[in-house]
């Protein structure tokens, strides 16, 4: 009887073990499976190197001969619509966010929509090239065409011979993500170029030049305490003390990518400084004391001696700051807002990848597969720090040996 | 050559001196952060708010409307029922993520051959260094989905899945490689010679597992838990996007909307200036008060807990 | 331990019990309603509540129906396809064929409704530009005048109607009005004209300056939208002179006495915007009126099967 109790008891303890490996596995696996599934669709060069806001165009037709055109078929395309009149076709398509818009799918090499002119000041001739997007186009005495109303409707007006082409609003695709790739770099840069030196050399304070006192055990704890801080803390944080600050050193007039790398520079600190100290700890006293022994003093012991050994850690320590700055989103929606840019300007806001998802998450419709695509790209970079990582520790562990 | 020696020496002391400045400055960050958020805090309470009244400190901690009475114009704030959501919903979270956290720890060091547990080990780090962010949209896209089907199927009403449970879920599911993490390393640390003890008595190696094993390393254990309080009471943008941003309770309900402090701290963006604005630096110093004093209650019950036992 | 996870799962069952107890039979006029709305600050809300005579609840939450969702835009529309029992509103630019949108009064939401005044749930979007003389330059004053000029004229129009609003004035092609604007011949690329005020006009007011720019020499714009306070703040008000002066504001309400200080001709409207009560595409009701509307808003009809019958 007591035994049978035993061996049921036995089977759910091991049952829940099992059972927990496998929720805790089955985890990591849903979030790749769910942003890989919705993410790989959008992902294209021009998505990487796009500008996010399109550009528009205004143009009218140079001259206006009817011809006829042979169209390729297009039949098996769902929801393309052709243009016999102009020699163009249209698809109800989305554009990188997401969004319904109206794509040229094909122009006729002979289409009046290849040779407009334009009716910007400075620039005279501009041509429509498969993948840009309708915005609208007018007619003399007629109701304009709205991208609104859809391709086909769109298609259909066009086609109408007593319509007069009057003005086209075209524009370029837009939605791309550049601008954030390039904010996100600058963070990091920024970032690493202010809290590396200054988390490395906090590090040899405390461990070659600090006496163990109360004092250094107190200022230890206070940046120990950093790190359980919560990063919207820091925003708060960057609003309160970094956003002005820069204001007043700066150019800048408002919150500004500077700001933005402070508060980063300050979330990443504690991770630099006991990564670093732990590597300096490991350095054996015996290399120290041989140094001191040869007549050099204490700070070309540390800088030449010790530190290149350390150097692995500081390295590890930069790079786990690297995917803090990637993943960060709270304190930087407060510092620097949420508003998707193109030209990225130190002293102005953007926004970094991370927060480019949270602006599509908050966006109207949500961008979910945009969003997905952006986590992906994340998970990617965050994967590759890891393994390198992993990697180079082994390698100097091997080395070492 | 001795003249060299003492400028030496000197380089020494002005070297060390600078690091010294660096260093206090990296320890001062803690207190800017609690002194400028304080006084930011505080201010609602204290001054008028330009002809609007100050706002009652009291109400302010006890109400469960966040604000009565018009935007802007009223500072009636109550954030009673957040500090209870945080509170409630850090603790269903660790209700959640403990055992698989704890359990999954066990099966790396204990159960899993050799290569199975490296493999596991990396799948773990993986999931502790993915941004909260994606975590939020894999929230939104996968579970409040399922959640509205769970809640509908069973005969609750749910806001389109937002919800206590789904942010339990996001939440837990940050958790775990915390906790996990931390575990495993103290799980290994158990002194081998009181396994043995154990097997040698008669015990099977499930019973050690379970009675010897995880109660010595229940320390390190705990520790874990701690971590993973504290991720769950701060995490905001996650949890933003699937708690549904409730303006009064407490939500008790799993299917019920709720809010948190930083979940409610994240939707006073739009405003650069006024009441509405400030106030959310008092709700700043809430959250770190609360942080904090779970921190503290935490550890202490941790070494109350630790001296029983040993 | 077993014990222990005794305990872990009653918690579980107990906090599952605490759900709001509202079984759901298979008939519809047994649901629940879900009130959804959106938070305080939105000027959507204002025009709602004021346009179903619920004036009280355009910001304030305490005298809305226990228990109400609030959620961004985006959220209603993703809530209404997916939560069979909620209600929401959204602007009518919003609406698309994933949920279902209701008719107000009998009378159904379309721009020759809104512009007839039948339809009477709606609001208007206003513009306010700084005052003569107040510019930097006469560049920036001219090329604001022709800014408002574009709006206002067919093309203008164009722009607003494909954005969803349902714009108030043609005055013509602005092929044939940009002579008297000599400013827009010159290439202004180097210039940039701010735009700020209310975020529920954000995407109008980017397809506005995205389709000005080619039309006025490139100008380029920037758009900063915080809320309708904004508008008359940051171009006439207090902040006019502050870095976040703007040359536009925009508000989606009318302009208060307070906001009134400028010279009329300083003023427009440029748009009205429908207001739509929305619901999921399965629910049988096709419209409502005002008094229901209200009566599901304070909580007086609770179930879907009030609406129908009552």
């Amino acid at each position: 009887m007591n035994n049978r109790k035993i061996k049921f008891s036995e089977i759910f303890l091991n049952g829940s073990v099992f059972l927990s490996t496998f929720l805790s596995v089955l985890a990591l696996g849903l979030i790749f499976f769910y942003v890989i599934s919705r993410g790989t669709d959008l992902i294209s060069w021009e998505l990487f190197t796009g500008n996010y806001h399109a550009r528009n165009y205004i143009a009218e037709f140079a001259d206006l001969e009817e011809k006829t055109y042979t169209m390729p078929d297009f039949s098996g395309d769902e929801e393309v619509y052709i243009v016999s009149r102009y020699g163009i076709a249209l698809k109800q398509d989305f554009d990188l966010a997401g969004n319904g818009v109206i794509k040229v799918h094909y122009v006729h090499p002979q289409s009046p929509f290849n040779q407009m002119y334009s009716k910007e000041v400075g620039s005279d001739v501009v041509d429509l090239d498969a993948g840009m997007i309708f915005q609208r186009i007018s007619y003399i005495d007629h109701p304009t065409s709205l991208s609104r109303n859809g391709a086909e409707r769109f298609a259909s007006e066009l086609n109408d011979p007593q319509r007069e082409v009057f003005e086209i609003f075209f524009s370029d695709l837009g939605g791309g993500i550049r601008g954030s790739i390039i904010t996100t770099l600058y963070l990091i840069f920024m970032t690493l170029i202010i809290a590396v030196p200054f988390g490395v050399l906090t590090a040899i304070f405390f461990n070659e030049f600090s006496s163990n006192n109360w004092m250094t055990k107190l200022m230890r704890n206070f940046i120990e305490t950093l790190t359980g801080v919560p990063s919207i803390i820091y925003g708060l944080l960057g609003i309160t003390v970094f956003v002005p600050l820069t204001i007043r050193l700066t150019p800048a007039v408002n919150s500004n990518l500077i700001a933005g790398a402070l508060t980063l520079s300050v979330i990443i600190l504690p991770t630099i400084i006991r990564t670093t100290e732990e590597s300096l700890r490991v350095v054996p006293d015996d290399h120290r004391a041989a140094s001191l022994a040869l007549g050099a003093n204490k700070t070309q012991t540390t800088f030449k001696v010790v530190l290149p050994q350390a150097l692995p850690g500081i390295l590890t320590a930069t790079f786990l700051g690297i995917g803090r700055i990637i993943g960060e989103s709270a304190a930087l929606i407060f510092v620097l807002g949420a508003a998707v840019k193109d030209r990225i300007n130190i002293y102005e806001p953007s926004t970094s990848l991370a927060v480019h998802i949270w602006s599509m998450m908050t966006d109207e419709p949500a961008n979910i597969a945009l969003s997905s695509t952006i986590a992906l790209l994340i998970l990617a970079i965050v994967l590759i720090i890891n393994v390198s990582v992993k990697l180079s520790v082994y390698l100097l562990s091997k080395k070492g040996l | 050559m001795k003249g060299s020696k003492t400028s030496l020496s000197q380089i020494d002391t002005i070297i060390g001196s600078l690091l010294m400045i660096l260093a206090l400055v990296a320890s001062s960050f803690i207190v800017i952060i609690a002194t400028f958020i304080a006084i930011r805090g505080i201010l609602p309470f204290i001054t008028d708010n330009n002809g609007l009244g100050s706002v009652n400190v009291l109400q302010f901690l006890t109400d469960t409307v966040w604000l009565r009475g018009t935007y802007f114009i009223s500072t009636a704030y109550g954030a009673g029922f957040i500090i209870i959501n945080t509170l409630y919903i850090a603790f269903l979270t660790v209700l959640m993520s403990f055992p698989i956290g704890v359990l999954t720890a066990l099966f790396i060091a204990k159960v899993a051959p050799r290569p199975l547990a490296a493999a596991m080990r990396t799948i773990i780090e993986l999931l502790a260094s993915i941004p909260s962010i994606v975590f939020g949209l894999v929230g939104v896209g996968l579970f409040l989905p399922l959640i509205y089907q769970l809640a509908r199927s069973l005969g609750y009403s749910s806001g389109a899945g937002s919800s206590v449970l789904a942010t339990v879920f996001v939440l837990s599911l940050m958790s775990i490689p915390t906790i996990t993490a931390v575990a495993e390393v103290s799980i290994r640390q158990v002194d081998e010679s009181l396994e043995h003890a154990s097997l040698a008595l008669g015990a099977t190696p499930t019973q050690t597992r379970f009675k010897i094993t995880l109660l010595a390393a229940k320390s390190g254990i705990f520790s874990g838990a701690i971590l993973a309080v504290g991720r769950s009471l701060g995490e905001a943008t996650a949890v933003s996007l699937v708690s549904g941003n409730a303006r009064s309770g407490p939500s008790f309900g799993l299917f019920e909307t709720t809010a948190t402090i930083t979940s409610t701290l994240l939707q006073g963006l739009k405003e650069t200036s006024g009441i509405d604005y400030d106030i959310r630096f008092s709700l700043g110093i809430l959250l770190m008060v609360v942080i904090l004093t779970t921190n503290f209650a935490l550890n202490f019950i941790k070494r109350k807990v630790g001296n029983v036992h040993e | 331990m077993k014990k222990s996870i005794f305990l872990l799962s009653l918690i579980f069952v107990l906090a599952l019990a605490a759900c709001s107890p509202t079984p759901q039979g298979p008939k519809f006029e047994e649901e629940k309603i879900n009130v959804y709305t959106r938070d305080t600050t939105s000027g959507t809300r204002d025009g709602f509540m004021r346009g179903i005579g619920f004036a009280d609840a355009s910001a304030n939450d305490s005298v809305l129906v226990a228990g109400f969702i609030t959620a961004d835009n985006n959220a209603i529309m993703n809530a209404m396809a997916t939560d069979k029992a909620g209600i929401g509103y959204v602007s009518l630019s919003s609406v698309n064929n994933t949920i279902k949108a209701l008719k107000f009064e009998g009378v159904a939401a379309t721009e020759e409704n809104v512009l007839n005044n039948t339809y009477k749930l709606k609001r208007p979007f206003v513009m306010m530009r700084r005052v003569d003389g107040d510019y930097l330059n006469d560049t920036e004053y001219q090329l604001t005048l022709a800014f408002l000029a574009y709006v206002a004229s067919n093309d203008g129009a164009d722009v607003i109607a494909n954005a969803g609003a349902t714009a108030t004035s043609r005055t013509g092609t602005w092929a044939s009005q940009v002579s008297n604007h000599p400013v827009c011949a010159q290439d202004n690329s180097a210039v940039t004209l701010k735009f700020g005020g209310s975020d529920s006009v954000q995407k109008i007011a980017e397809a506005l300056s995205a389709a000005f720019s080619p039309a006025c020499g490139n100008v380029k714009t920037e758009n900063d939208h915080t809320g309708s306070g904004d508008a008359h703040k940051r171009t006439q008000g207090g902040e006019k002179d502050g870095v976040n002066y703007k040359h536009i504001g925009y508000s989606s309400r009318f302009f208060r006495d307070a906001e009134l200080s400028g010279p009329e001709a300083t003023r427009t409207q440029m748009a009205w915007d429908a207001i739509v009560a929305i619901v999921h595409k399965d629910n049988p009701v096709d419209g409502l009126t005002a008094e229901q509307l209200t009566k599901i808003y304070k909580g007086e009809y609770t179930l879907w099967g009030d609406v129908i019958t009552k």
